[in-house]
């Protein structure tokens, strides 16, 4: 097997604070080909922003620790320069965020935005990236891409501004794009019409997307392979069709539970995941989902809060629990599969 | 933005009005009578009355008031001094010389002392700030605040007089603070206004650093920021062409009021170095019942203020794209 | 507004109104210059004021050892002089410049140690009074002219006297007009004024035999001291630019006007037309004279003792080393070296509302129980002044110390004695409302003072007035206070300008200065007979066992202090010295060192 485009391994991001270490992400592995989409799951302090902030190299490393190897066509990151990290950046990985208002710089306009990307790396005159910055708009699907070039970010609307954002993002045709929760603040229409377009634009330059969200339904829409992160750990992996037909961790079964179903009776009760996620000081012992694991009595010998589940992954699918497959067959079994396209 | 202008401008007018009419009040409210001042040793009524007519306060207020504004317009006639044309600001109390000459006179001198005491303060209290935010939470970030808040509490007075007697009589590194015009000697002007200066800007320098700093730090937090960094924009480019942008917002609205207050004379500096400004004008007014040349320095002053704050809310509207001129 | 902000404001009013009082405008002075600060018990002799002889006031002035012509000296002052125009100079310091460009008939001749004689200026004399001393007559001397080559006649000596009348002529004195026209504060309503061609009677001139003549209402024997004042100088009528000539008059002194800027400089060169011969009080060695003014007292002080670059040619116009500095000035021996001090003319003292405070031995138990000496340390100790124990001051002619109530043996006080007179009295306990003007240093006076009445068994009030209305109030003749601080400065040497304005009965009235209300046939009676003595020395004795008498048999005042005041001038300045007058720098006598 070829190596992969993007290869995490055994990446450990740790913050230091003023009450102690926190671990953001511990341990987490992934491998991602061009042209196909990863899916990362997970509540808010899974480690999900951690994980993409950090491939970018975008922590403040006076209080952050990096460990495993995150390589990119080869090239390892967290050894690498500023230098070289700034090279990368914007060229050949990209990212966008969510709160495109928030996220662009309210003084610029979205064309001396986007050129300002295209001139870094490129070195282009005014004039062409000006011009390569209105055909980005027109590319995104802005209309009158030529005077909206001369606007602000505040006079766009959201879904217009969010396209903007992408159109930045992509001007120098990355290979890696990694796409913060960019749907979560917009409306349902707005949001197909945005995963629609990174559809295209993978399917055209061929870019490698890692999508990170907590959404399941986008998920199901737009992921090739899904990864489910809790308290800063993998703990399952495989295709989108796998993971989210027949789950292995009861954690994505929580997940796919308390997704309200739209043909389901309307009277039915939310079931959501009990208990709070789990700190990142003070972790939980062993598995760091047990305190909030319906099945966590089904293992044998408390096992689930004094060893750590290791992740086994055959290919590349698998999960870190201490089920067996059958206790997991028979205890997963009211799951109704999510609908899939 | 245009609209905006002439409208602030018409209010402006209207409150500098409305500082005059108080002035007028506040001052016949004193309890010293101009005239008795004006009169000399000896006041008898006789004299008294002579005195009053002279300097044209034996009308009724609301006339008096009438006859100034009047003169703003149209100019007015003394039958000692003739025809002043407008705008007529009178002729002080004191030593009978016409106010708004007398203004325009001490008004390069504060100029002066706030333009460059501005550039001092602007470039080490932004500059200090830059520095204590880069380097957030180390020593030289600690250093930086401390030394700030020392300069702050300080007093003019105290450290004009040190910095004199050190900088110029003990160590003969700098002049002694005088004002020479700029126009007529260039290099005197800067010599003698340094020592002033550099003292004035102390107390300001130090609103600067910590105003910097925080504007930096929650700049540079902002997500805007991050996305900057996110497109491979160096550290460099990412400071100054984002943070900065940022920061330089709420930095120049209190600058702008800052130069306001400024121009209308900084009293205590100009008493500490012997500096004929608007602030010894003011303060002379006051303490000599100079109801003229009171009125002229404190709808400079006024004016300088309101004119400050037009500007900066205009700067604003340019800086900040979001921002409609309301 | 800030705290120093209003303290200013008030230093400078009181400032203002204090040298209402403590700017003398004529008069003369006992051994002021030179002399070292005494620490209590110090002999004056009689005052050095004499009136001089026909030679005396025959030019030029004596020469000053060591001193050249050339150069230029260099005055510092915080305010520009508020006026020029003679007729319109009370104040003292604005007669500091006046020394060098107006001339009067008659003016003081001062030697180096301070004694001074009254000369003839522009007269040949000290002029002839008739034997009932209402008519005066004086020669003018021959050679004086104006700084436009124009000759100086009797004209321009009426001129001077007359425009006084003028409305745009408000602040100058009025002696001379009431003592013309007889009318007293309503001196205005008899004549109109030189301006449409009418003259006073009462001033006779005669243009070829160069003598004017006074035709005074009532007599005065010390006329001659009264034309001394600055506001009496001659102005010549085709030079006379009315409301301008206070910024830019015409000159007959040994400089004119060269170039003012106001309250910024002021330039003064020679005027080639003063002939020395004719001026027997002023020498003129500098080619000229810088002023600069606004430079705060601290700051010329501190150029002054930093003696750099053109301050070694440097001088104080009129403002003295403040009391930041004063400790400096007195250690620093090579500082000393370049320093005078003087006493300021007249006195400070408290004035008892006899009115209110009827009994004399209460009054005299006040005297006794006054804590002069730490009032004096507030002060800043011995070198701000001596302490005063009489009426008159040391400047006035007939001056001779006496101590009635031993103030200079126990300065502290003297609780026992006032405790014995209050018994004496029935009156102990007696409640003393004490008012004085609000500023700085009179609210730490005022603790000292509360203390001293309690401990001599009085119950003080103490009373701070806003000093801006101060005097307002306290001349006012139904005020409730019954000792109010006070000081009064004569306007030329002789004793009259004193006692009649602060003790005679007819002097009783709102906005008048007899506060203490003092109103007893023998001082009436003693004023009159004194007022017509023809002889100064004789009526300054005279006038001395009055002040005694008073103080003795009345004490309508507990005196206070004789205030001294130091200078610092530049190292290459040469001839400064005190003008005994005006407390100031006596710019005139002053030379530019090789």
């Amino acid at each position: 097997m070829s190596t992969p485009f993007l290869s995490v391994r055994d990446l450990r991001v740790h913050f230091s604070t003023h009450d102690g270490v926190v671990k953001a992400v511990d341990g987490l592995s992934f491998d991602l080909e061009k042209g196909r989409t990863l899916g990362i799951v997970g509540e808010s302090g899974s480690g999900k922003s951690v994980t993409n902030m950090a491939i970018l190299g975008l922590h403040d490393p006076r209080n952050t620790t990096m460990d495993g190897e995150i390589l990119l066509d080869g090239k390892e990151l967290i050894t690498a320069g500023e230098r070289e990290l700034e090279e990368l950046r914007g060229n050949k990985m990209s990212m966008i965020f969510q709160d495109a208002l928030a996220s662009l710089s309210p003084y610029h306009t979205i064309g001396a935005q986007i050129a300002e990307t295209y001139r870094k790396h490129t070195g282009a005159s005014k004039k062409e990236a000006r011009a390569r910055a209105v055909e980005m708009l027109r590319r995104v699907g802005i209309p009158q891409p030529d005077i909206r070039v001369d606007d602000y970010p505040h006079q766009f609307s959201g879904g217009m501004r969010q396209r903007a954002m992408i159109a930045m993002a992509l001007v120098c045709d990355p290979e890696l794009l990694i796409a913060d929760e960019p749907t979560t603040a917009l409306d349902v229409t707005v949001q197909a019409q945005i995963m629609d377009l990174l559809k295209d634009l993978q399917q055209e330059f061929g870019t490698a997307i890692i999508f990170i969200t907590h959404d399941l339904g986008v998920i199901a829409d737009i992921a090739d392979d899904v990864l489910v992160m809790y308290g800063g750990r993998c703990v399952e992996k495989g295709s989108k069709k796998e993971v989210l037909n027949t789950p292995e961790h009861p954690y994505t079964l929580g997940l796919l539970g308390s997704m309200p179903s739209l043909d389901g009776p309307v009277d039915v009760p939310l079931s959501p995941i009990p208990g709070a996620p789990p700190s990142l000081l003070n972790p939980p012992s062993g598995c760091r989902f047990h305190p909030r694991c319906s099945f966590a009595e089904q293992v044998p010998g408390g096992l689930c809060s004094t060893e750590r589940p290791t992740l086994e992954i055959t290919d590349g699918r698998g999960s870190a629990c201490h089920l067996t497959p059958g206790q997991k067959r028979e205890l997963f079994a009211d799951h109704a599969p999510a609908r899939t396209n | 933005m245009l609209r905006f202008l002439i409208r602030r401008t018409l209010g402006a007018a209207v409150i500098l009005l409305i500082i005059s009419a108080l002035v007028f009040v506040l001052f016949y409210a004193a309890p010293r009578d101009p005239a008795r001042i004006a009169c000399g040793k000896v006041c008898t009524p006789e004299t008294l009355a002579l005195v009053k007519k002279n300097l044209g306060i034996d009308h009724p207020l609301p006339v008096q008031y009438w006859d100034w504004l009047k003169g703003l317009f149209v100019g007015r006639d003394y039958t000692s001094f003739g025809h002043c044309d407008a705008p007529c600001l009178g002729y002080s109390f004191q030593n009978r010389e016409p106010v708004l000459s007398t203004i325009l006179d001490r008004f390069p001198a504060t100029i002066s002392l706030a333009l460059g005491s501005s550039v001092v303060f602007l470039v080490f209290g932004i500059g200090t700030g830059m520095l204590a935010a880069v380097k957030q939470g180390k020593a030289l970030d600690k250093v930086a605040s401390s030394a700030s808040l020392i300069a702050s509490s300080m007093q003019i007075y105290v450290v004009g007089v040190f910095a004199t007697y050190l900088l110029v009589d003990q160590l003969h590194w700098l002049d002694r603070a005088n004002y020479t015009p700029f126009t007529s000697d260039p290099v005197g002007w800067a010599q003698g206004l340094l020592v002033p200066w550099l003292v004035l800007s102390l107390i300001f320098t130090a609103n600067y650093t910590r105003m910097t700093r925080s504007q930096m730090v929650e700049s540079m937090s902002e997500d805007y920021v991050r996305t900057a960094r996110a497109k491979g924009l160096s550290r460099r480019t990412v400071f100054f062409r984002f943070a900065w942008r940022g920061a330089m917002g709420p930095i120049i609205t209190i600058f702008g009021l800052d130069l306001g207050t400024l121009l209308g004379g900084a009293i205590i500096t100009e008493q500490t170095f012997s500096i004929q400004g608007l602030g010894r004008l003011s303060v002379k007014a006051v303490s000599t019942n100079d109801l003229p040349m009171l009125l002229g320095v404190v709808l400079v002053a006024a004016a300088a203020i309101v004119v400050f704050n037009i500007v900066v809310d205009a700067v604003y509207a340019l800086i900040d794209p979001r921002v409609r001129l309301a | 507004m800030s705290l120093s902000r209003r303290n200013f404001v008030i230093a400078t009013s009181v400032a203002a109104a204090g040298s209402t009082l403590l700017s003398a405008c004529s008069s003369g002075n006992a051994g002021g210059s030179g002399s070292t600060p005494s620490d209590g018990a110090t002999s004056y002799t009689g005052a050095k004021v004499t009136v001089g002889t026909k030679e005396d006031s025959t030019g030029p002035a004596p020469e000053i050892a060591g001193a050249k012509k050339g150069g230029t000296i260099y005055g510092l002052a915080p305010d520009d002089f508020s006026h020029l125009d003679p007729q319109r100079i009370y104040y003292a310091y604005n007669s500091t410049a006046a020394l060098l460009l107006h001339r009067c008939l008659t003016g003081y001749k001062i030697d180096s140690t301070g004694h001074q004689k009254l000369v003839g200026d522009l007269a040949t004399d000290t002029g002839t009074p008739s034997a009932d001393n209402k008519t005066w007559t004086f020669t003018l001397k021959e050679g004086l002219k104006w700084e436009d080559g124009s000759e100086l006649t009797v004209e321009d000596v009426r001129h001077g006297i007359e425009r006084s009348w003028a409305s745009f002529i408000t602040e100058g004195a009025n002696y001379v007009q009431s003592a013309l026209t007889g009318k007293g504060g309503k001196w205005r309503d008899a004549y109109e004024g030189p301006y449409k061609g009418k003259h006073l009677d009462s001033i006779v001139t005669d243009k070829a035999k160069r003598t004017i003549t006074f035709k005074l209402a009532e007599a005065k024997p010390d006329f001659n001291f009264t034309l001394a004042m600055h506001s009496y100088a001659a102005v010549s009528p085709k030079l006379d630019t009315k409301e301008k000539y206070d910024k830019k008059p015409a000159a007959c002194g040994p400089y004119k006007i060269k170039a003012h800027t106001t309250d910024k400089s002021m330039v003064l060169t020679r005027n080639k037309y003063w002939d020395p011969a004719t001026d027997s009080i002023r020498n003129a060695y500098p080619d000229g004279f810088e002023f600069d003014f606004g430079i705060e007292t601290l700051d010329s002080t501190d150029r002054l003792i930093a003696d750099q670059g053109k301050d070694q040619y440097a001088v104080s116009i009129y403002k003295g080393v403040p009391a930041e500095r004063i400790q400096k000035v007195l250690t620093d021996p090579e500082l000393k070296k370049r320093s005078f001090n003087g006493l300021l003319t007249g006195i400070y003292y408290y004035a008892i509302n006899t009115k209110r405070v009827t009994d004399l031995k209460v009054r005299q138990a006040l005297n006794h129980a006054w804590p002069l000496q730490q009032i004096r340390q507030i002060y800043g100790g011995p070198s701000a002044g001596d302490f005063a124990t009489s009426i008159l001051s040391p400047d006035v002619i007939g001056y001779k110390q006496y101590d009635a109530y031993g103030k200079l043996k126990t300065p502290q006080g003297d609780p026992a004695a006032a405790k014995k007179l209050l018994k004496e009295a029935g009156k102990e306990g007696m409640k003393i409302v004490y008012a004085y003007p609000q500023d700085p240093t009179y609210d730490k006076t005022k603790v000292v003072i509360e203390n001293a009445l309690k401990a001599a068994g009085f119950t003080p009030v103490i009373k701070a007035v806003d000093s801006t209305s101060y005097y307002d109030q306290i001349q006012q003749i139904d005020n409730s206070y019954d000792v109010m601080w006070f000081g009064w400065s004569p306007d030329w040497p002789t004793a009259y300008t004193v006692v009649q304005p602060l003790f005679d009965g007819g002097a009783i009235g709102n906005g008048m200065n007899n506060i203490s209300q003092t109103n007893i046939p023998w001082i009436n009676d003693g004023i009159k007979k004194n007022a017509v003595i023809a002889d100064q020395a004789k009526a300054g004795e005279a006038w001395q066992a009055l002040d005694e008498r008073i103080m003795k048999e009345v004490a309508p005042i507990i005196p206070e202090t004789f205030s001294r005041r130091y200078y610092v001038y530049g190292s290459k300045v040469g001839g400064a010295q005190f003008d005994p007058n005006f407390s100031a720098t006596l710019l005139y006598k002053t030379f530019v060192k090789a």
